[in-house]
């Protein structure tokens, strides 16, 4: 591949000559190739990264998420619940209409959360909207959701797209050929698996988002192609043929160089990778051998040498910009990099050089994890731990995780660098409360933390309990948190786009860009 | 003739068959359970509702009853609905059949035109510097990797010299991908025409004609072209079913939207009907392209008609 970076690298001097004979997009269309398509258009149809990033374009949704991660009024002003948290009451703007000029009112969310409980086809992500049980339109302008039990995780829920408020007004063809929102982006067209047409949506009213601008978008349409070749898409940028892409990560530092094209890392992902264990047999049913692990991992030295100045350490198990992340806090609890600490605890455990503790590695491929699961193999080596890496995609990883905790059998450990991501803490109640995600570390004790982060409406109360969940996931090296973010958050941007940014858990927004000349 | 094909037919449907059961078998030996999948990157869903999930896609019945469910479906006519974002099987390939097929086309075409000729030269200057330089040439052709080329071909004509678009699914942006996989094509008909046609120009009855004195150009045309040729249309057929797999990479490379790249990411999202329909498509257009080429052949070579 030397010879191709030499190449592009050759060839990006080329590039002011090219660029516009080969630009085949209208003036005023943004264009943004990724590298793969959306499942739905439907909200409720999908859960995937690339799905949320366009649905946030498309619809509007009742909350919105500020600079740091928490909800703040968007569609609803203003917001109000009960005592015990079981009733919340959205009063909402006025005067928002619909793609298609029909007015998006009260009527429209309670047709969202029916859809989405509904009996013949429930959302995929219903279980985040709560223990919902009513939705009431107490006037077109506001809605009462009613709750069986407190669940406080909705509020955040609400400024997530998976949220996305769909106009009543949709019918056949709702998630393919359609799809009828309020957001800044109207649909022109889908051609699965090619690319998605939006228009501009002249009547948009930004009420919290994050965008400067408060109305319309500045350019009329947004194109969003897909190439999967990540050296095609930077071949692509540096044509014109696009404007923003996430370019290879082995790049990165050239582009930098050559100063053409600028590079964007998204910031307050809600992405955590860490560390986890087969727990259900030895060695790391033993907290010990965990913390071996922990104590002998140095995240901060791996990732600079693998992402450079794209990733930062993360010291708890949510990361930066999700609720109760708090840096000093967990650093108390998480194993510091203490090579000797490590070996110590291996003798303990009756493990040395020459005996030294086996265990398998399993890294998610792609995104450069494979290299720093070499980096972390070497530093594991270093205090006497044996890792052989074994690298998957991630299905084949999420169904091995989960097999590997179904095994107690055998005395050879199996450890991963799982990654996840959410808006909420509530993440945690989805991988370790009983019986866990993956089947994994359970007990009673951290259940009956995990219920109570659900139920508390007291914010500073709920961040002391998901805090003392942080302290035990971390002291039992449960969830041994290494960095931030870990995929599709580095973008680069054409000299010619003004105003783009990221904006918290991976949302690109494009209200605020400007083509230049 | 009508027996001939009547045979054909019935044993591409049996294959046709066969490969539904292996398909479904396959698909489930590979680890990984597409809700899981579904929800890996973003979560925040309880085991309890992927338990929902599944048994609502039918994936909690057993392999031998998903696949009795599966059948039951196709022989009305229905491939299903995908596992991501529920959309017809059917459309959905139907909607990027025509890319790959026009791909493969394409390429086939650049394959012969270049490649035949090329095989033909060689043959008939066998032994002489210019069959060697052309020989060294098809087998550089033939150990290029797909990725290598396209890569290459899009950096010098797409980068270097603008001519031609990175990505996309116009009538320009078809020339890159066909020639990546028609070139490394064109070397294995190269190869494949030179020792058929070195074969024919051996046989007797073309060295007689030969001696007779008729002219050479006419000899090439009339004897040695017809029946060199036959082990090249039985290759095409063959060939075509791998220009349909090169498709898979090529299409990655330059982002054209065929049933190839879909199949990757069907695969690696676990979507069994989308992975299951694709198989089903892939192995009719190749049971089809075989029995039209075992047609040709029989029109070619009368004797294959008569057995």
């Amino acid at each position: 591949m030397t010879f191709l970076h030499t190449n592009l690298r050759r060839m990006a001097g080329a590039t002011a000559l090219v660029a516009g004979f080969a630009s085949s997009a209208a003036a005023d269309d943004i264009i943004w190739a990724r590298y793969g398509d959306i499942d739905s258009l439907d909200p409720h149809r999908a859960t995937s990264t690339l799905s949320l990033q366009v649905w946030s374009l498309l619809y509007d949704t009742l909350l919105a998420t500020d600079a740091d991660g928490l909800p703040v009024p968007h569609f609803a002003k203003s917001w109000e619940s009960n005592a015990d948290g079981t009733e919340y009451t959205f009063s909402l703007q006025d005067g928002v209409m619909c793609h298609d000029g029909t007015p998006l009112d009260a009527n429209d969310v309670k047709y969202t959360i029916d859809t989405a409980f509904s009996e013949d086809a429930p959302s995929l992500t219903k279980g985040s909207w709560g223990p919902i049980t009513a939705s009431e339109v107490l006037d077109p302008l506001t809605i009462k959701l009613t709750l069986e039990t407190p669940f406080v995780a909705l509020i955040p829920f609400l400024a997530d797209s998976f949220s996305s408020i769909i106009c009543d007004s949709n019918g056949e063809g709702f998630g393919t050929t359609t799809a009828i929102g309020s957001g800044p982006w109207k649909l022109v067209s889908w051609t699965k698996g090619d690319r998605i047409v939006l228009e501009k949506n002249p009547d948009y009213r930004n009420f919290g988002k994050l965008a400067e601008n408060p109305g319309a978008p500045h350019e009329d349409g947004l194109i969003i192609t897909v190439v999967p070749e990540p050296q095609a898409r930077l071949a692509a940028l540096t044509t014109g043929e696009v404007h923003i892409a996430e370019p290879p990560f082995d790049d990165v530092p050239m582009i930098k160089d050559e100063g053409e094209l600028s590079i964007i890392v998204a910031e307050n992902t809600g992405q955590n990778v860490f560390w986890e264990f087969a727990v259900h047999r030895p060695p790391f049913n033993d907290v010990r051998a965990r913390l071996a692990v922990a104590h002998a991992t140095d995240a901060a030295t791996a990732i600079s040498l693998i992402y450079g100045d794209l990733s930062v350490p993360e010291n708890c198990p949510v990361s930066r910009g999700v609720f109760g992340n708090d840096q000093d806090f967990c650093a108390q609890y998480r194993p510091a990099y203490d090579p000797e600490k490590s070996k110590e605890l291996l003798a303990d455990l009756g493990y040395s050089m020459d005996n030294p503790l086996e265990t398998a590695l399993l890294v998610w491929t792609g995104g450069n994890r494979q290299k720093l699961g070499e980096v972390f193999q070497a530093q594991l080596a270093e205090v006497g731990i044996k890792a052989s890496i074994e690298i998957m995609d991630i299905g084949s990883l999420n169904a091995r995780v989960r097999q590997e905790n179904e095994n107690t059998e055998g005395t050879t450990g199996s450890m991963d660098m799982m990654t996840w991501s959410w808006y909420d803490p509530d993440i945690l109640y989805a991988l370790w409360h009983t019986p866990g995600a993956y089947r994994g570390y359970t007990s009673p004790e951290l259940d009956a933390l995990l219920d109570e982060t659900r139920v508390l409406t007291d914010p500073d109360a709920r961040k002391a309990k998901v805090q003392e969940v942080f302290k035990y996931l971390l002291e039992n090296a449960i969830h041994v948190p290494l960095y931030t973010p870990g995929w599709e958050w580095v973008f680069a941007v054409r000299p010619e786009v003004e105003g783009f940014f990221v904006a918290p858990f991976v949302y690109p927004n494009f209200s605020d860009v400007k083509l230049g000349g | 003739m009508w027996r001939f094909l009547g045979t054909r037919i019935a044993m591409g449907a049996f294959t046709i068959w066969i490969t539904t059961i292996l398909v479904t078998l396959l698909i489930h030996a590979v680890p990984g359970d597409p809700v899981q999948i579904m929800y890996a990157q973003s979560q925040g869903t309880t085991p309890e509702q992927i338990e929902e999930v599944r048994r609502s896609l039918g994936l909690d019945r057993s392999i031998p009853v998903q696949y009795l469910m599966y059948m039951e479906r196709l022989l009305q006519g229905d491939l299903g609905a995908t596992i991501r974002g529920g959309q017809p099987v059917l459309e959905v390939i139907l909607q990027r059949l025509p890319n790959t097929l026009l791909l493969a086309c394409a390429a086939m075409f650049i394959a012969i035109l270049i490649g035949v000729p090329i095989g033909f030269l060689a043959a008939y200057r066998e032994g002489t510097l210019t069959d060697i330089a052309l020989m060294i040439i098809a087998i550089a052709g033939i150990s290029m990797p797909h990725f290598w080329l396209g890569l290459m071909l899009l950096f010098f004509f797409a980068l270097e010299l603008g001519w031609l678009p990175v990505s996309g699914n116009g009538w320009l942006n078809l020339v890159l991908p066909a020639l990546t996989l028609g070139l490394s094509n064109a070397a294995i008909f190269a190869r494949l025409t030179r020792s058929s046609m070195i074969d024919v120009m051996s046989q007797d009855y073309v060295q007689t004609a030969f001696a007779k004195g008729l002219p050479k150009a006419l000899v090439l045309r009339r004897h040695v072209l017809r029946a060199g040729l036959l082990p090249v249309v039985t290759m095409m057929g063959l060939q075509f079913a791998f220009m349909m797999g090169g498709a898979i990479v090529v299409e990655n490379i330059f982002s054209w939207n065929g049933v190839g790249r879909m199949a990757v990411e069907a695969i690696f999202q676990r979507d069994y009907p989308l992975i299951q329909g694709f198989i089903l498509t892939f192995s009719v257009v190749v049971v089809f392209v075989a029995i039209v080429i075992d047609a040709l052949y029989a029109v070619l070579d009368p004797r294959i008609r008569r057995s």
